[in-house]
């Protein structure tokens, strides 16, 4: 498993330098079967770590740039009159696919930001008045630019909820960027990159998360980052059950990297600003303040014993 | 946010809810108008709460002002006295709680609300008043701290919850306060309201005054005996003498001095001139009564008492006397022998006089009798025989008897033949008196109920009237009318002899007595019973027993000593509190895994390594072995072993990390 992992890290890292933490969150998300919106200023790499997750889980793979014109029936797929059999067929959008990578997903309009969503929680779509399931696996890694750049249309706090998490890549350290800078372009790299997993292996790997034990004392230690969130004035509304939910898989999946059978407060630790980071705003004077630093703010606060 | 000086809701909530327990407790001594009005005050204000009506304004409160305070005028006249006082800060406390808008005034209303609780004690100090006081003080803490918290998230309930550890922890302190403070007597004395009727045996009797005690179920007094409680048929509580004879009252003599000796004889005083008139024989009976508050200065006793408490007086007819009214509860000891006589060498002059005495114009046909049986009579004795013969063949005891005329002797001996015990004892001094024989009117209790834990509880019902004769060479005997008559009430008592006649306990609707054919209410009205004597005994009783506990546990009793007890204990409270308040970061780690934990970060913060709240065992071990590197392999080895038997499922064996870390301590 370590090794698998190891292998991943590395294989990804060659395209996206300095950035393992990154990538392993990722894996995480991938591995708790959650589907992964990656936030950053253009040019940060958020497309090349999607293009290259896909490519390495060797799952079939599609990609829609999401522009303001983007209609739902672009990517659900639509029905064409076939005049020689003179009936309609049905030709499946590009979420007809196990990965599905939505670029820019708040440069559109709701209406099709919606239509994406529903088939994210439901794993279904419906057209046409047919339910037709997704594949399986099914992912989805949407990347989004800081919502305060012009010609976006911010997902809602609802849709946010969707995603298993949320990371933000930054910019590469200097030793990095002298990497970066002076070998050849790593997205050049991409299209040499072969699967290092099939989708069987993938499901198999999905079990083993939920058999990652987590003790009563950890869930009682993340019950109590819950509840502080709801206590503390500093943030608007506490974290859901959901959201603690969430948390608690992705620890799961985070201590499996770690090739560990159960949980220890430092995975949850890992996992906790990622996963709540999106779900969390700060109310009052905190209004304005990065929720990853009140989400830190949360984790030093509260004691793991 | 609200503004600083607004009265928060839930604060407001809270005194609303304090003002109206407040002054429940004090619905007795109001005026009925107050209360209405204080009704009003709160339906307003709760209208106000909820947006419906408006604060009334300067005009409407000047109005209400001159309203209750002509009010009160016209209720009390002169405002000298406790009841027209605690009217007039209730009627105060009221209209302020109509009138306050800003938070400084509610922070006022809060102060009249504990003043006005606190007055409560001044008329009630019963366990069932006190645990009620309590009850409102917690509603006004809670009204404080609702105040000062602002409306915060957490409900309603917060303010008492917060309430309720507050008083908790004052509890302690009260406790240490009410034991070693020492009493200071009243630095100025309130006039206690005495014109309110209570039940209780007065110092008159007229035909029909004890007959209304039997409505009354009120407990007078209760005694515990050192040793078994005496039979039922000697128990005689000599409360009062009563030898004026008015023609139909008996009154106690008005003199104020006798011919052969002083009035009282105090505990505790050498001079005992005529204390040689008594002859007491045998060994003492030994008990000590706690008695209900009668504003009266009588004590109880059986016959003859001395008394063995400061303050107590044996008087010249040998009952006791208090150096001050009963206002609240108090106990004395007293010493008595069953066993004695009396006056054997004769009635000094003054003393037959008073014996003898009866008006003339009265009970013409009495007289007539009495001397007409004294003459056919051999002796006093078989006069006294013949009389006793009388009662037991003809008359009748009951609780409701006619009412009697002028010449109410006659009138009961000749016509009507019913009556209750004071109406016999009456009746006998008279006849006694009109043959030459010196008798007089004792009034007092007899008998009482035994408590399952050994005392004797006298109740109103319990009051009675009996009569002493005084025969040449015998000196005082004590010979009860009522015993030939109904010798059951003697032997038995009232209960089971009255219990069914109408008007018994008519006073007393709710009182558990009536019920006490019922098992288990009678059980609990005993447990009851018992609960509230020992508050008596031991609360209530305290300030006379605080002297002698201070001196044991002090050994001397000086101003210095009780300052530094107080001081002492006040503070050992206090740091008892603190110690809680702190405990509670240590006690959810009660697991002994975390407590190895524990040991292991004090451990290392001794070497300057300080764990951060947030930091986990793994990240604090590593950082930890990254400034130790020489420790590095323990801490890695005690960090494994720690998260898999807390979070791995591993069975917990904190023997295992308590090695490790004796490994580490070692390390240093």
């Amino acid at each position: 498993m370590q090794k698998v992992v190891d292998r991943l890290v590395a294989d990804i890292g060659t395209v996206l330098i300095g950035k393992e933490e990154q990538i392993r969150l990722a894996l995480a998300c991938l591995f708790a079967r959650g589907h992964l919106l990656i936030e950053d200023l253009p040019g940060m790499g958020k497309t090349t770590l999607a293009q290259a997750l896909a490519r390495v889980l060797g799952l079939s793979y599609n990609r829609i740039q999401f522009t303001s014109d983007l209609l739902p029936a672009d990517i659900l797929g639509v029905s064409v009159y076939d005049r020689e059999r003179s009936l309609f067929e049905f030709h499946p959008g590009p979420v007809f696919n196990q990965l599905l990578l939505a670029d820019e997903i708040n440069r559109t309009t709701p209406k099709t930001q919606s239509a994406l969503l529903e088939a994210m929680a439901e794993g279904q779509v419906t057209v046409e008045g047919e339910t037709r399931p997704l594949p399986t696996p099914f992912f989805v890694i949407a990347t989004q630019n800081p919502v305060s750049q012009s010609g976006t249309y911010p997902l809602p706090e609802s849709q946010l909820d969707r995603f298993l998490m949320r990371i933000e890549l930054g910019y590469p350290d200097p030793a990095s960027e002298r990497l970066l800078l002076s070998g050849t372009d790593p997205r050049l790299r991409l299209v040499d990159m072969k699967p290092l997993l099939n989708p069987d292996q993938l499901l198999k790997i999905q079990q083993q998360v939920n058999l990652v034990k987590a003790s009563e004392s950890l869930v009682d230690y993340l019950q109590r980052l819950a509840q502080y969130t709801r206590d503390e004035a500093v943030f608007q509304s506490g974290l859901s059950p959901r959201g603690t939910l969430a948390t608690l898989q992705c620890a799961r999946a985070w201590a499996l990297i770690q090739a560990r059978q159960y949980v220890i407060p430092e995975d949850v630790q890992a996992v906790f600003p990622t996963v709540a980071g999106h779900r969390l705003r700060g109310a009052g004077e905190f209004s304005g303040h990065d929720s990853g630093l009140l989400v830190q703010r949360v984790l030093n606060a509260v004691d793991i014993l | 946010m609200i503004p600083v000086w607004q009265i928060s809701r839930q604060g407001l909530f809270w005194l609303l809810l304090a003002f109206v327990a407040v002054i429940m407790m004090h619905a007795d001594h109001l005026p009925r108008w107050v209360l209405a009005a204080s009704v009003v005050a709160v339906v307003w204000r709760i209208q106000c709460y909820r947006g419906a009506w408006s604060v009334p304004g300067r005009w409407l409160k000047m109005t209400l002002l001159a309203v209750c305070v002509g009010g009160l005028l016209l209720e009390y006249g002169q405002p000298i006295g406790l009841e027209p006082m605690l009217a007039l800060l209730v009627t105060a406390y009221m209209l302020k709680l109509l009138e306050m808008s800003h938070r400084r005034d509610a922070y006022l209303v809060v102060l009249l609300a504990f003043f006005v609780a606190a007055l409560t004690a001044l008329f009630d100090q019963s366990m069932v008043s006190a645990g009620y006081l309590l009850g409102c003080l917690l509603l006004v803490l809670a009204a404080l701290v609702g105040l000062h918290h602002g409306d915060q998230p957490g409900g309603t309930l917060r303010p008492l919850k917060v309430a309720i550890s507050l008083l908790c922890q004052a509890l302690p302190l009260m406790v240490v306060l009410f034991l070693l403070m020492p009493r200071i007597g009243a630095l100025w004395s309130v006039p206690i309201p005495t014109h309110k009727a209570k039940t209780g045996v007065t110092d008159s009797m007229s035909p029909g005054d004890f007959s209304q005690l039997g409505r009354s179920a009120e407990l007078a007094f209760r005694v515990s005996f050192d040793g078994p409680i005496p039979p039922q048929r000697v128990l005689y509580w000599r409360g009062l003498v009563l030898s004026d004879f008015g023609g139909r009252t008996w009154k106690r003599t008005r003199r104020t001095s006798m011919d052969d000796g002083a009035l009282l004889q105090w505990y505790g005083q050498s001079d005992k001139s005529w204390d040689q008139l008594i002859d007491r024989r045998g060994q003492p009976l030994n008990y000590s009564v706690v008695i209900e508050p009668t504003q009266q200065l009588w004590l109880y006793a059986l016959d003859t008492p001395l008394p063995r408490s400061r303050g107590v007086a044996l008087t010249r007819d040998y009952r006791l006397l208090a150096n001050q009214p009963l206002s609240s509860k108090r106990q004395y000891q007293v010493q008595s022998w069953l066993d004695h006589s009396i006056e054997v060498g004769g009635l000094s002059r003054d003393r037959r006089a008073i014996e003898l005495q009866w008006p003339e114009g009265y009970n013409p046909r009495t007289l007539d009798l009495a001397r007409e049986w004294r003459d056919k009579a051999s002796s006093d004795r078989a006069f006294i025989q013949r009389v006793l013969g009388l009662f037991n063949s003809e008359f009748i005891y009951t609780l409701q008897p006619p009412l009697l005329g002028q010449h109410s002797v006659d009138e009961f001996l000749f016509e009507s033949k019913q009556g209750f015990c004071e109406h016999f004892a009456g009746s006998f001094v008279f006849l006694m008196r009109a043959a030459g024989i010196p008798a007089r009117v004792l009034a007092g209790y007899q008998g009482g109920e035994r408590h399952p834990d050994g005392y004797l509880l006298v109740r109103q019902y319990d009051a009675h009237a009996w009569t002493e004769v005084w025969l040449e060479n015998e000196g005082w005997v004590s010979i009860d009318p009522t015993a030939s008559v109904a010798p059951e009430r003697i032997e038995g008592d009232v209960q089971s002899l009255l219990g069914s006649e109408e008007g018994f306990l008519a006073d007393s609707p709710a009182s558990l007595v009536r019920f006490r054919h019922i098992g288990w209410i009678n059980r609990l009205r005993l447990e009851m019973e018992a609960l509230n004597y020992h508050w008596a005994l031991w609360v209530l009783g305290y300030d006379q027993m605080q002297s002698s506990v201070l001196t044991r546990l002090l050994g001397k009793i000086s101003v210095w000593r009780i300052a530094i007890a107080l001081l002492g204990t006040g503070g050992a409270v206090l740091l008892l509190i603190a110690l809680w308040q702190w405990i509670p970061s240590r006690r959810s780690t009660t697991n002994p895994i975390d407590r190895q934990f524990i040991l292991l970060c004090e451990h290392l913060e001794k070497q300057g390594i300080e764990r951060k709240p947030g930091e986990g065992v793994r990240a604090f071990t590593q950082r930890a072995a990254s400034l130790r590197p020489e420790m590095a392999e323990l801490l890695r080895s005690f960090c494994e072993q720690f998260e898999s038997m807390r979070y791995g499922g591993e069975t917990p064996q904190d023997i295992l990390l308590e090695e490790k870390l004796r490994a580490l301590r070692r390390a240093k």
